[in-house]
């Protein structure tokens, strides 16, 4: 059997038919650098033609573009980022962000650091870390770029996070994983079910670690693209038992998260995380997490 | 901060910054809001990035630029054509300039702006900005640099 017809197969039991995808470049505009520039209309006058994505706050769908869109002055200027959608659901989903410690644990090249400091209204303070110094200086130019001043970046390997004694309101997770295929046509021959349980055991050392972190009635939002549930549902049923973290109901596009793997029965809550197949977003997993304070 | 101060005297600006609220970290500076401070600690990038001095030779960020658009004296704003080439790195002709604030001097700088009022840059006024064929302001720095930092 290929490499290909394995996962196929596999993704044929979890409940969904294999379809090939073809996504669109989609932009997230930064409301604070934006603000009163009348940005579609600008773009629009550069030939760029825009969709609002209906579930997304600031998101659009680049249906037609005469200019590339990561070029434009408009792009340069920060006024707005390039971001697929699904990657844009994440920072959503915390409540009440500003004035609050954030943690972004795994943050390079920084798309969600952005989005989380336009929502924060550079407000607060957002702790950004990533163990790739090379990826840092994509960071830091994009903190440049859209003129971030709530952030701090550091070189550190998200399971070292502890290191900075902080204890942080909001955790975003978007965790190092084994991706999809959608818009990777390579996925299929690259990647392996030992890699997918690697990248498992990588991303629960991240989760305890950074669990530790997290403040009496805090936040984590846990995502990957990674449609492998070793890395999205199986994880989640295992913070839930070991890290003392309840997960919480949002309100995402998706369906529910698997409650049952391979005849694995796991937490029922577990349905409450959201799993994105590909269709009009790239695949995605997404979890809230909370920390309840002790009685 | 003296760096920074000096290269906004170049502009016509006045411009200080409180020592309690900045930081300097391998010769790059940063200004940084009071939560911040209190974290700073073998960071890699901290609050808003201001600029750095490489052998000698201080480079502005664009923050610092955008800082220093409501004080600065000189500026010249462009034409749409002129700032398509300003950002793609090229200089600005006197053709392309529809208004200029401030000096007119040659050797002195000046942030270029686009019909919008948007900071794309700066450069050295290298000419009499009234001639439409000469080359007026020298590219020095525009925000297509961050295109091409990544290649």
């Amino acid at each position: 059997m290929s490499q290909k017809q394995f996962f196929i197969d596999r993704y044929s039991k979890l409940g969904w038919a294999f379809k090939e995808t073809k996504l669109k470049q989609s932009i997230r505009i930064n409301q604070i650098d934006a603000k009163g520039k009348k940005l579609p209309e600008r773009l629009r006058g550069l030939g760029v033609e825009l969709e609002k994505i209906p579930f997304l706050a600031a998101g659009y769908r680049v249906n037609k573009s005469k200019v590339s869109v990561g070029a434009t002055a408009e792009y340069l200027l920060g006024m707005y980022s390039i971001q697929e959608a699904a990657a844009q659901i994440p920072a959503s989903l915390f409540t009440a962000l500003g004035g609050k410690m954030v943690l972004d644990a795994c943050a390079a090249p920084g798309g969600k650091t952005l989005q989380l400091s336009d929502l924060m209204g550079n407000s607060g303070v957002i702790t950004a870390l990533d163990i790739n110094k090379q990826r840092l200086n994509a960071l830091a130019n994009h903190l440049e770029r859209c003129h971030i001043s709530n952030s701090i970046v550091y070189n550190i390997d998200a399971r070292q996070a502890g290191m900075l004694n902080r204890k942080f309101d909001r955790i975003l997770l978007d965790v190092p994983c084994s991706g999809n295929f959608a818009g990777d046509d390579q996925w299929f021959y690259r990647r392996t079910l030992d890699d997918v349980e690697r990248n498992a055991e990588v991303q629960k050392a991240i989760l305890k670690e950074t669990a530790s972190c997290l403040s009496d009635n805090g936040e984590i939002v846990y995502s990957t693209c990674s449609l492998e549930p070793e890395e999205d549902e199986l994880n989640m049923d295992w913070a839930i038992k070991n890290l003392g973290l309840q997960i919480q109901k949002i309100d995402c596009i998706g369906s529910s998260g698997l409650t049952e793997v391979s005849g694995r029965k796991l937490d029922a809550t577990v349905a409450l995380c959201r799993r994105l197949w590909p269709d009009v977003t790239q695949g995605f997993f997404v979890c809230k997490l909370k920390r309840e304070p002790k009685q | 901060m003296r760096p920074l101060e000096t290269f906004a005297e170049r502009l016509g600006a006045k411009i200080v910054f409180n020592p309690e609220f900045t930081a300097e970290k391998s010769q790059r500076f940063y200004l940084l809001n009071p939560r911040l401070k209190k974290l700073q600690s073998n960071f890699y990038y901290a609050g808003l990035y201001l600029g750095k001095v490489k052998n000698g030779v201080f480079f502005p960020s664009f923050n610092l630029l955008n800082m220093l658009l409501p004080v600065a004296a000189n500026k010249v704003v462009i034409d749409p054509k002129a700032a398509w080439l300003f950002i793609c790195g090229r200089d600005v002709f006197g053709s392309g300039i529809v208004k200029v604030m401030g000096s007119k001097r040659k050797g002195d700088s000046s942030l270029v702006l686009n019909e919008y009022g948007e900071c794309l840059g700066f450069g050295w006024i290298t000419s009499d900005l009234g001639s439409a064929e000469r080359v007026a302001v020298k590219n020095v720095l525009d925000v297509g640099d961050f295109l091409r930092r990544e290649t």
